[in-house]
């Protein structure tokens, strides 16, 4: 998969990058994969939060759709027409650390160290996201991470995994009843989480 | 503590009211100077002579007129795509009481490309200056240094500097392309300088406009809200009993006649006017003025075959003035690419044209990093084993004692 932006903020638990092509951040609940200072460790992360605004601390973007000149210009054509707006405007996305690859083995619990700020974050492709999918060790870590949208990041993660693999069904299944056990004491939780994948 | 703010809102307020009272006096002036100025259209000729002769002798600013007095041009059409180049300097200078002698220019630079291919690349390049030829000017046996208004100076070679290379770097030949400065082309700083002092800075900075008259990039400045009275000097010409073109005598203001019988000065209804007051009435939205030729001293003698023009060019409520070397003045169609272009960057900016607001943008040094910057020279300067405090009085200064 294609290299789609740098690490510019990272801890123990999560990380945020900005992506080189303004606009063009992973879907929300996307695996992302960020290399490391060593070749044989690799991190995973699932994409929580995008944002767009401006570079400068503080900046904000500026209605464009009706121009000095009289002239009414609307989306694509903003960009079109003002070229410097890639410049000053930056894409960035947050992802939860949900696991790593060290040495070809997949860990689905946190890494020694953050990805390096500054390193680059690739996208993950159907196999690469359907062999990391194939434990559901993460659930528990997403489900209980606070000041994000839990649920609705794990509901998308899943949703995305089933899609990448050819028995869909069978995968949403079997994720719903792992949900299950991880929520038996929260009845309407999991009824909406379920919902949410249903097949 | 320190600022009385109700003693101070008093003032402002006395302030308020005596701009208000002069603004309609300036206004009545004004339109008297424009009919002056009107009846003179026909004869620029005569008042370009009448300018040369009094170039010397005037005590006032002169502009030679180069093309009619009431022209009024309508905004070209736009080329459907184009490229513009800018650059914007800012400076840190750190004072005498700072840890070495050194100071920090800061260029920003933007090129931007409109049209089929759209693209832009914005940067910035810090320099720091503190070597000896950085610090200071000498022919060998003077020695000046560079601050204040030379290192503005400085800070306008580099501009121009960068603007050619960043010329170089990305502009082909594929669209047209125009170059853009902010404020004045004019080193008129430089007038009172010595020579050397001026050769200093002016070899390159004319050595940068000989590098974009060989490449054929039209160059321009732009002046926002500009208060120069450099046309009304002209008009004032035209007010003056003593100039007598056909007789070879320009105005002298030290030998005034009016002043010597006692009246007061006939060009006095010129008083405190700015060229925009003159044309600003004249001309509506996207319309230039006429060019004329700055006749500041320095342009004069030192700038030869880049001699700097100008024409007014009126984006909404503002009245600009654009400013352009003779040899983009005398091409009609470079004159009207440099006029539709500026009008479009400030049409596509809000009033201010786009690549110059970016480059100062990627110019300006926020006070973050300027006291990162700080940080780093003492830090670097104490594991060099130098003495890198402040002096006592800027610390003073810093931390109040409490």
């Amino acid at each position: 998969m294609q290299r789609i932006g740098e690490i510019i903020e990272a801890s123990t638990t999560r990380f945020t990058a900005g992506v080189y092509e303004l606009l063009a951040a992973p879907p929300f609940g996307a695996l992302v994969r960020a290399v490391t200072r060593s070749e044989r460790l690799a991190i995973y992360g699932l994409v929580y939060e995008i944002r767009t605004g401006s570079r400068e601390p503080g900046g904000r973007a500026i209605v464009r759709g009706r121009t000095y000149s009289g002239r009414e210009l609307y989306d694509a054509e903003i960009y079109a027409e003002n070229p410097d707006l890639a410049e000053v405007l930056q894409t960035e996305f947050s992802a939860l650390t949900v696991g790593f690859c060290e040495d070809g083995t997949i860990y689905q619990y946190l890494p020694p160290q953050p990805p390096p700020v500054h390193y680059s974050v690739y996208g993950c492709d159907a196999a690469e996201l359907a062999r990391f999918a194939a434990h559901s060790d993460f659930f528990r870590a997403v489900l209980f991470a606070p000041h994000i949208p839990s649920d609705e990041l794990l509901a998308a993660a899943i949703r995305a995994a089933a899609r990448a693999r050819p028995a869909s069904r069978d995968y949403l299944v079997q994720a719903g009843r792992e949900l299950a056990g991880l929520l038996k004491d929260d009845y309407d939780r999991l009824t909406a989480l379920l919902r949410r994948i249903r097949p | 503590m320190g600022l009385d703010l109700a003693a101070l809102s008093r003032q402002v307020r006395e302030m308020s009211n005596t701009a208000a009272r002069s603004a309609a006096d300036t206004a009545s002036r004004a339109a008297l100077a424009r009919e002056r100025y009107l009846a003179g259209a026909g004869a620029e000729a005569h008042w370009a002579r009448a300018v040369e002769l009094s170039r010397t002798t005037a005590s006032w600013l002169l502009a030679r007129p180069v093309e009619r007095l009431d022209t009024v041009r309508a905004l070209p059409e736009r080329p459907p795509a184009y490229a513009v180049i800018a650059t914007d300097g800012s400076q840190i200078e750190l004072d005498r009481h700072g840890s070495v002698a050194c100071y920090l220019i800061n260029i920003g630079q933007v090129f931007i490309r409109y049209g089929q291919q759209p693209a832009a690349r914005l940067s910035s390049r810090p320099l720091l200056a503190y070597r000896e030829e950085d610090l200071y000017v000498s022919d060998g046996a003077r020695r000046v240094a560079i601050e204040g208004n030379y290192l503005s100076a400085r800070r306008d070679v580099e501009e121009g500097l960068a603007l050619a290379a960043l010329a170089d770097e990305v502009l082909d030949d594929g669209v047209p392309a125009l170059a853009l400065q902010d404020g004045t082309l004019v080193r008129w700083t430089l007038a009172g300088a010595e020579r050397f002092v001026q050769d200093h800075f002016l070899q390159p900075y004319l050595g940068y406009l000989e590098h974009m008259r060989a490449r054929g990039i039209a160059t321009a400045s732009y002046i926002s809200r500009p208060r120069s009275p450099e046309v009304v000097g002209a008009i004032r010409l035209m007010f003056c009993p003593d100039v007598d073109v056909p007789a070879g005598r320009g105005a002298r203001c030290a030998e005034c006649s009016d002043v010597r019988a006692g009246r007061v000065p006939s060009c006095m209804p010129c008083q405190g006017l700015v060229d925009a007051d003159v044309l600003g009435e004249r001309l509506a939205e996207g319309q230039r003025g006429p060019l004329f030729s700055s006749m500041s001293t320095i342009n004069v003698e030192r700038y030869a075959e880049h001699c700097i023009h100008f024409f007014h060019l009126r984006v909404g409520r503002e009245l600009c003035r654009v400013e352009l070397p003779a040899w983009v003045a005398r091409s009609p169609t470079q004159v009207d690419l440099v006029h539709s272009l500026v009008y479009d960057q400030c049409a596509r900016g809000d009033g201010y044209p786009v690549a110059l607001a970016r480059a100062h943008e990627q110019a300006v040094v926020r006070s973050a990093d300027r006291r990162a910057f700080l940080r780093m020279l003492e830090g670097s300067l104490a594991r060099a084993a130098l003495d890198g405090a402040v002096s006592a009085k800027r610390a003073s200064k810093e931390f109040s004692r409490l």
